[in-house]
């Protein structure tokens, strides 16, 4: 069986004017030869930094931007040849404030677009009821959208995404806005969806949510993957480092380089935090550092201090700063 | 997609997409900017045209009344399309696979049919006010050109509306083109009397056709060949609402515009 999505050199640019009296033209590249394979039924996370590319890609996959170059198929189907025939077989949610008419209901915004999807009018209100509970809005689909918290229109998203079945399904960062619940509920949506067959393509900044949901995780860094595997291979790329993360009060550039000069110390990256900060030291596994570490920071106020194995999201901001260095 | 399941788009997906988008469905604002506007209009020009000694009455009972179709029509199918860019919905509507016909003509629908009303009840008020007489036997034709009138109009909003979808500051064009109707659509003034070009322009755009026609079955002469104009340039006005509508879709897809505010 084919794939549901095959990416292939994906290249996209956009131009942009700028000044008023000098009109000057510059070229964003915003995605630069992206090449993967979603499988049917797989959940596939696209992970980067803001800028990466991601929304980029996934507006090319469901047909609302033309590639630049290279090519692209859903189902088996050309996004660009075929755009029809795409658009019958896939859901999106790009989600945000803004894209529901705040003039209606809820309800009506899901009417409208099950009578654009052609969705089956028998049974459409059942339907509709289904995806209204799925994601949390029964109880409030009469209220006009103008009235809705952010959270809510967010659900109205996801809920306009699901409401003609989709095979294949592309969600832009879905849990952006909702509450912790209502973010757990949503995975648990997702995951489901997926056990029924769904395949999803999905991006999100929370690492956990990737972590816990996907099958496979491609990191993307201005515009290329740098990575891909399941979140215990990428996790694997850094298995080799223990992690020490040592809570520290106002850190200076001299420190920190005084953290990685010492031997054994593969990276370090300090967070802010609101009034700490987090200084997060990757070293090899067979090495303790931790005591070289509060020694280099002698003169700073020290915190907690923890030895870990690392996360996916270490291995994720090692393969970004990376990427994003070289 | 299936016919029943097309015409469910017109006729379903019409009447959402018309409360989703047209900004005076409320009767506060219905009433007075559709109603009582074009209806003062109408006795502004014809206690103007007695006191400078100009037409009849009924000259200027049937030209507005047909004139107020430009409310609804012009400014309605102006905002079918146009408004999609205020909510940003343009995206999520042009990424599902709905046939853009069935789009397009589900959107006109409300419209012409407000517009057919808008027409009736101003004439019927303003002939009360005035005591203008219509003969019963005319009121058929009279419908039928009002509403050619109100078709051509739409699609000619509709394709107002479809540059719109690309160019933000469109609603300076149709105030424009709203008020030189009042001049070049032969409403208040004679078109014969106007400077050439001006009778050219106004045989271009809607609703000038129907006002002659109008005034042709109260005339007692015959009006099928106006009434035919005035749809096939409604027609012709469709024909260039799509194919904007279809060429903006495309160059939004290219240049990334489908979702810019
Ligand atoms: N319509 C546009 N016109 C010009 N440049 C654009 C446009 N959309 C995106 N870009 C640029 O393309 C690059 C990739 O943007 P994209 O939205 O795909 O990133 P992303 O990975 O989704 O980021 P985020 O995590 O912030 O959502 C960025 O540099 C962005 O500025
Ligand atoms: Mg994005």
């Amino acid at each position: 069986m084919e794939p549901a999505i095959e990416v292939d050199g994906l290249v996209r640019s956009y131009s942009a004017t700028h000044g008023m009296v000098r009109r000057r033209r510059s070229t964003v590249e915003a995605v630069r030869g992206v090449s993967f394979q979603v499988a049917r039924g797989e959940l596939f996370g696209l992970l980067g930094p803001n800028g990466a590319g991601k929304t980029t890609t996934i507006k090319i996959l469901t047909t609302l931007l033309l590639p630049t170059a290279g090519t692209a198929r859903v189902c088996g189907l050309d996004v660009v040849a075929d755009t029809r025939a795409v658009r019958t077989r896939i859901g999106y949610v790009f989600g945000g404030d803004r894209g529901l008419y705040d003039r209606l209901s809820g309800l009506d915004n899901l009417r409208y677009f099950a009578e654009l999807y052609a969705v089956d009018p028998r049974g459409l209100r059942a339907r509709i009821d289904e995806v209204l509970d799925l994601v949390g809005l029964g109880g409030r689909e009469g209220d006009r959208v103008e009235g809705y918290s952010r959270g809510m229109r967010q659900r109205l998203h996801v809920a306009r995404g699901l409401l003609h079945r989709p095979e294949v399904l592309f969600l832009d960062e879905p849990s952006i806005g909702v509450d912790a619940v209502a973010a757990r509920e949503l995975r648990a949506v997702v995951a489901h969806l997926v056990e029924d067959g769904t395949t999803v393509l999905l991006t999100t900044h929370y690492m956990f949510e990737a972590d816990q949901l996907c099958d496979r995780i491609a990191v993307i860094a201005r515009g290329s993957i740098v990575a891909e595997g399941t979140p215990a291979q990428l996790k694997d790329q850094v298995a080799d480092d223990r992690v020490v993360e040592v809570q520290v009060f106002g850190i200076g550039e001299a420190e920190v380089a005084r953290v990685r000069a010492i031997t054994g110390v593969t990276s370090v990256i300090v967070e802010d935090h609101e009034q700490a900060q987090a200084l997060i030291v990757h070293c090899e596994r067979s090495l303790d550092v931790s005591a070289e570490v509060v020694a280099a920071l002698d003169g700073v106020r020290v915190g907690s201090i923890a030895t870990r194995e690392p996360t996916l999201e270490d291995a994720y901001i090692s393969l970004v700063t990376a990427a994003e260095d070289g | 997609m299936t016919a029943r399941a097309w015409l469910r788009l017109v006729i379903v997906g019409g009447r959402i997409s018309y409360r989703a988008l047209f900004n005076w469905t409320s009767p506060l604002m219905y009433i007075p900017t559709l109603l009582v506007s074009p209806l003062l209009g109408t006795l502004f020009f014809a206690y103007l045209g007695r006191y400078a000694g100009g037409r009849d009455d009924t000259f200027y009972v049937l030209g507005n009344g047909l004139l107020a179709v430009a409310g609804p029509c012009v400014f309605g199918g102006m905002m079918a399309l146009a408004n999609e860019r205020r909510y940003q919905t343009l995206g999520a509507v042009l990424g599902t696979p709905a046939p853009r016909g069935a789009i397009l003509v589900g959107r006109a629908v409300p419209y012409v049919g407000n517009g057919l009303f808008t027409a009736v009840v101003v004439t019927t008020l303003a002939a009360l006010m005035l005591r203008v007489s219509i003969r019963i036997a005319d009121v058929p034709g009279l419908l039928l050109a009002a509403l050619a009138a109100a078709a051509s109009c739409t699609a000619f909003g509709l394709a107002l509306g479809a540059i719109g979808m690309r160019v933000r500051d469109v609603w300076v064009i149709s105030n424009t083109v709203w008020v030189s109707l009042w001049l070049v659509s032969g409403a208040n003034v004679a078109r014969s009397a106007l400077p050439d070009w001006l009778e050219v322009v106004g045989g271009l755009l809607p609703i000038s056709h129907g006002i002659d026609a109008a005034r042709a079955i109260a005339g007692g002469s015959p009006a099928a060949g106006l009434i035919a104009r005035e749809v096939a340039l409604g027609a012709a006005w469709a024909a260039i609402a799509t194919l904007l509508f279809r060429t903006f879709e495309r160059s939004g897809r290219r240049h990334a515009a489908l979702d810019r505010g």
